[in-house]
């Protein structure tokens, strides 16, 4: 009897930590929406069912009991934009000191306070891919996060299901600041390339050594020594494995052709392009061996590497068939990503479908979550956003932003302080005036004190 | 200050024979008369708070050689005694300080080899040397040391300074000059957040690279411990590689000795937290400020909690909020709970049952009485406050076996209040450690007239002041020049240009004035970076005497006379 008691008590607890382990889940049900479904075409008039953060049914004249329900007559509803490339939310974004630091998990400095998550909602985007910077030629590993503003702990916004990414860079920045900065490889491209493929062939070994190791230590009476233990190659041996995917800083077509040959030298499939502005002179490529590009819609001329540039590299990219997507880069751009995407279409005469995908299913497929998020589908994570206008209209404004079924953002209660955490002493916090510059090269600057900083202003 | 070396007869002959005949050391002349007569007192009749909420009044307490021999209502007092009277005195349990950098120097980076390689320096130039002993860069006699003693504190973990990975903290009682006072060392790990290598390039550079060398590190220390348990008790293994670095880690993976981590809001406890997860080792959060966002995280991880006794200036509550905008206004207002908030943390702790103690890092030992008094009006209760102080740091320490009470066999630490601890005039008249007794001078409100001060009793200080002051460095002085304008006053200071020769000058700050005590703040621009220096202490017949404490340097002796023939009014 006793024994039984003490089940059912461990039981109820298990519940209880269960419940406190989860992010909240809401259930909503919005009618007689222009529902923008990405996958399945557009349908008019329509109402879609959420329920316990998931999207149970799509169809007319849907009911449901104790179910807050939305009139969207009138309005767009499309699925929660999706950033490829952000460093929204992070206390710090380069670990610029070594060419690899494949060791480094962005997860470690999420600040879930950063008022730029609310923003990104208010610009209906949900998910994004919170990012190492481009100092190194193999960064650190990256965070998946879903826009859940309004809790203290960073967990509660990462995306758990989605699977692992590394930062890679190319051209300019790593060799700038190890090359340049420190006189280390990589100093060229070329340094950029060997850099990463020694990292692979250390890596086969470490996972040789370390596959010895575990090898004997199954036999009876063996007493192996351990091997040192290295985050790093370790890393780079998961990458090897397929269980992480690459998003590769990268400008030049030439540079991006030599890292496809080495992920195929290699056999690696997971990989992504970012930037990419010379992406339309290697389309095919890109199409036949890569997870996409993710692109620009129209920035470029910042340095040297990126001035043979077009706004027409993600139609260009498009319609070869590579998987392309839109991203920030920036707190600022993270906030009208559907004005981005718009200037794909009118440069590139993408039809809405495909330019909308550029924000919504194929950054989804890039960071290995399609299958999760990314269109309005039954059975699907229902992170929406309701427009007023059609979210490719320069008029558009986002109303609400729900992700999991709850709503983070609504224009009607959008207050003039949404900060969770103010300074106890000071009214008017320092505001970093360049916070909207894209920050790629965060906290790299101070290498450069000595010569041409502006030239290096840029950083992306 | 003095100590107690007051001549004393003994009035039993037999006592003398007994040291004559058992301590040799007594037998000796002692030329410098510092030695003290005895070891044994009493204090008589006073009021005895042995722990929290339990207090007895009209007891005594006896002391003898260093341990309290007995404490109570019917304590007979041996002849050789020398008794105190503590008729109108409150005695508290010492004040123990979780973690102190008092007197603690942070050790020189080693040059650069020449082949340096910023991506993968060696450890010492990494701020990683958990091999260092902090009492190897550690001065007793250094005035941060008395400054905090003064204010009740009669023991002090001392944690080193450096990287982010300085060493191992030590223990020490806060007791007389003879002795090395220490009483444990390699008492626990030191852990930071903060690098040596962002601001110079080298890794790792920011808490990215922290948290994954940490991790690697840890790992790797369990791994070369395996392989030297296999390496002591099998034949035909390869040596194993002695890393001082790794071995360092040894008593942690034991969980011999915790980590402590110093953290600087809840971000930074959630980290300290997910590395404690991840590596299983104990673990004591040093200068905690924030965690009413953290309580269940740190209950359910079991981590130990040394509180920040430091609060944030309030440059807030006092707003005039009249002729502000809404949306000024707004933003005020949500300060100000911030502002609030922060005062309620050791509260809000309190409830949560987590018995945390105060680490001194980064306060200032004269503003413990007020932010305690604070944090006890915004839901700390007052038996929390001195738990805080005394038996929740002695159990972090693992000291509660001869520290953190009054009661027969513990050390004789104490601190003697004029009044009840948190009440608004209680002073501390003495501060026992280790068995000896310090004095301190009781300051009384003077009366209006005839003292120099003004009216209210509030010292007049504008005027011209000489001061003088003594530092490592040698004595410097300089002329303060104080003017009252309006309710308010102004002033400069000049002191010897520490960028080169002659004088610099500097506007003084925050000058304030209560009763007869002078503190005032003034910057110093010294290599390229400004420093603030903190003046504070008593005027009487228009003499000044105080401290200036520089920061993290430590604090020093400052004494001024006001210029005579001056028309100041």
């Amino acid at each position: 009897m006793k024994k039984l008691k003490y089940i059912l008590i461990s039981f109820l607890m298990l519940a209880v930590l269960f419940a406190k382990a989860q992010t909240p889940k809401g259930s909503v049900l919005i009618k007689n929406a222009t529902v923008l479904t990405i996958t399945n075409g557009t349908l008019e008039e329509t109402d879609v069912l959420v329920e316990n953060g998931v999207i149970k049914s799509i169809g007319k004249n849907l009911t449901a009991a104790n179910v807050q329900t939305i009139d969207a007559k009138g309005k767009y509803l499309m699925p929660g934009i999706i950033d490829a490339h952000s460093h929204v939310a992070l206390d710090a974004v380069n670990e610029a000191t070594a060419p690899i630091t494949s060791e480094v998990r962005m997860a470690d400095v999420v600040d879930p306070y950063d008022i730029g998550l609310y923003r990104a909602l208010a610009g209906g985007v949900t998910i994004s891919h919170a990012m190492h910077g481009s100092a190194n030629a193999i960064g650190g590993q990256n965070i998946t996060l879903k826009h859940r503003y309004g809790s203290g702990n960073p967990e509660d916004l990462f995306m758990k299901e989605a699977p692992r990414t590394i930062k890679f860079a190319l051209g300019e920045n790593p060799t700038r600041v190890h090359g340049r900065g420190n006189g280390n490889q990589p100093r060229s491209r070329m340094g950029v390339e060997a850099v990463i493929r020694n990292g692979f062939n250390e890596a086969i070994q470490y996972k040789k050594t370390w596959d010895t190791y575990n090898a004997a230590l199954k036999q009876k009476g063996a007493t192996p020594v351990p091997p040192k233990y290295d985050t790093r190659l370790q890393t780079l041996v998961d990458i090897l494995d397929g269980k992480v995917i690459i998003h590769c800083h990268s400008y030049r077509a030439d540079e991006i052709y030599a890292l496809i040959n080495t992920c195929r030298d290699f056999g690696i499939t997971n990989i992504v392009f970012s930037h990419v502005n010379e992406g339309f002179k290697v389309a095919p490529e890109l199409a036949a061996y890569t997870m996409g590009a993710s692109v620009f819609a129209d920035w470029w001329a910042y340095k040297f590497e990126v001035y043979y540039s077009t706004a027409y590299n993600a139609a260009i990219l498009t319609e070869n068939g590579v998987i392309t997507s839109i991203n920030s880069d920036s707190g600022e751009l993270i906030r009208h990503l559907y004005h981005e995407a718009g200037k794909a279409q009118r440069y590139g005469q993408l039809d809405d479908e495909q330019t909308l995908a550029l924000i919504t299913i194929n950054p989804a497929k890039q960071l290995g979550i399609a299958d999760k998020v990314g269109s309005i589908e039954e059975g699907k994570q229902a992170d929406l956003v309701i427009f007023e206008g059609h979210p490719l209209s320069v008029y558009a404004i986002p109303q609400m932003t729900f992700v999991d079924g709850v709503k983070y953002f609504d224009i009607n209660e959008d207050d003039n302080d949404k900060r969770l955490r103010v300074s106890a002493t000071d009214i008017i916090e320092p505001i970093f005036l360049k916070e909207h510059d894209h920050k790629c090269m965060h906290g790299v600057d101070f290498f450069f004190t000595n010569f041409g900083r502006n030239l290096f202003e840029h950083g992306h | 200050m003095n100590m107690h070396p007051k001549l004393k007869v003994f009035s039993s002959l037999l006592f003398i024979c007994f040291f004559l005949s058992y301590n040799p050391l007594w037998a000796q002349s002692d030329p410098t008369g510092e030695r003290r007569v005895t070891g044994t007192y009493a204090i008589k009749n006073a009021t005895i708070t042995t722990a929290p909420g339990k207090t007895v009044s009209g007891a005594t307490i006896l002391i003898k050689n260093g341990l309290i021999e007995a404490v109570g209502t019917n304590v007979r007092i041996p002849n050789e005694a020398q008794v105190i009277d503590g008729d109108s005195l409150f005695i508290y349990p010492g004040f123990i300080d979780g973690a102190s950098s008092a007197g603690v120097t942070k050790p020189t980076d080693p040059e650069r080899p020449s082949n340096f390689d910023p991506s993968n320096p060696p450890d010492e130039n990494a701020g990683i040397t958990p091999w260092r002993n902090v009492l190897d860069h550690f001065d007793f006699k250094n005035n941060q040391i008395s400054d905090w003693r003064k204010s009740g504190f009669t023991i002090a973990q001392v944690i080193p300074d450096g990287g982010m990975l300085p060493g191992k903290a030590a223990i020490v009682v806060l007791g007389g000059n003879s002795s090395t006072n220490i009483l444990a060392q390699n008492t626990s790990l030191g852990a930071k957040f903060r690098g040596v290598g962002g601001g110079r390039g080298s890794y790792p550079g920011t808490q990215l690279g922290i948290m994954a060398k940490f991790r690697d590190l840890y790992k790797n220390a369990e791994y070369s411990a395996q392989h030297q348990r296999l390496f002591a008790s099998n034949s035909g293994l390869n040596r194993p590689e002695v890393n001082k670095t790794l071995e360092a880690f040894y008593p942690v993976i034991d969980k011999r000795i915790p980590i402590m981590f110093e953290v600087s809001n809840d971000l930074e406890i959630r980290r300290a937290l997910s590395l404690q997860k991840e590596n299983g080792f104990r673990l004591v959060l040093v200068g905690v400020t924030e965690a009413d966002m953290v309580v269940n995280e740190i209950k359910a991880a079991n981590a130990q909690v040394l509180m920040s006794m430091k609060l944030p200036d309030d440059k807030i509550t006092k707003a005039k909020m009249d002729d502000l905008s809404d949306e000024i206004k707004a933003r005020t207002k949500r300060a100000q709970d911030a502002y609030e908030n922060n005062l309620k943390q050791a509260g809000i702790l309190e409830k949560a049952e987590i018995p945390f103690g105060f680490t001194s890092v980064g306060g200032k030992s004269s503003d413990l009485m007020k932010n305690l008094k604070m944090m006890v009006e915004n839901g700390l209760s007052e038996n929390g406050a001195l738990a805080a102080l005394t038996i929740n740091p002695a159990n972090i320490l693992g000291i509660s076996k001869f520290a953190g009470t009054i009661e027969k066999g513990k050390l004789a630490n104490m601190v003697i209040f004029t009044g009840p601890m948190l009440s608004e005039d209680a002073q501390v008249r003495h501060v026992v450690a280790d068995g000896y007794i310090f004095d301190y001078e009781i300051k009384t409100k003077k009366a209006a007239n005839g003292n120099g001060n003004g009216e209210n009793g509030t010292a007049n200080i504008a005027g011209d002041w000489e001061y003088t002051s003594d530092t490592p460095a040698g004595s410097s002085g300089g002329i303060m020049t104080i003017k009252k304008e309006g309710e308010s006053y102004k002033g400069t200071i000049t002191y010897a240009n520490p960028a080169g020769s002659g004088t610099a000058t500097s506007e003084m700050n925050n000058i304030s004035i209560s009763g007869n005590y002078l503190t005032f703040t003034f910057d110093v621009a010294a290599g390229g970076m400004s420093l603030e220096v903190t003046v504070s202490g008593d005027i009487n017949d228009n003499q000044f005497s105080g401290n200036m404490s520089l920061a993290d340097f430590g604090s020093y002796p400052l004494n001024a006379t006001k210029k005579p023939n001056q028309s100041t009014r």
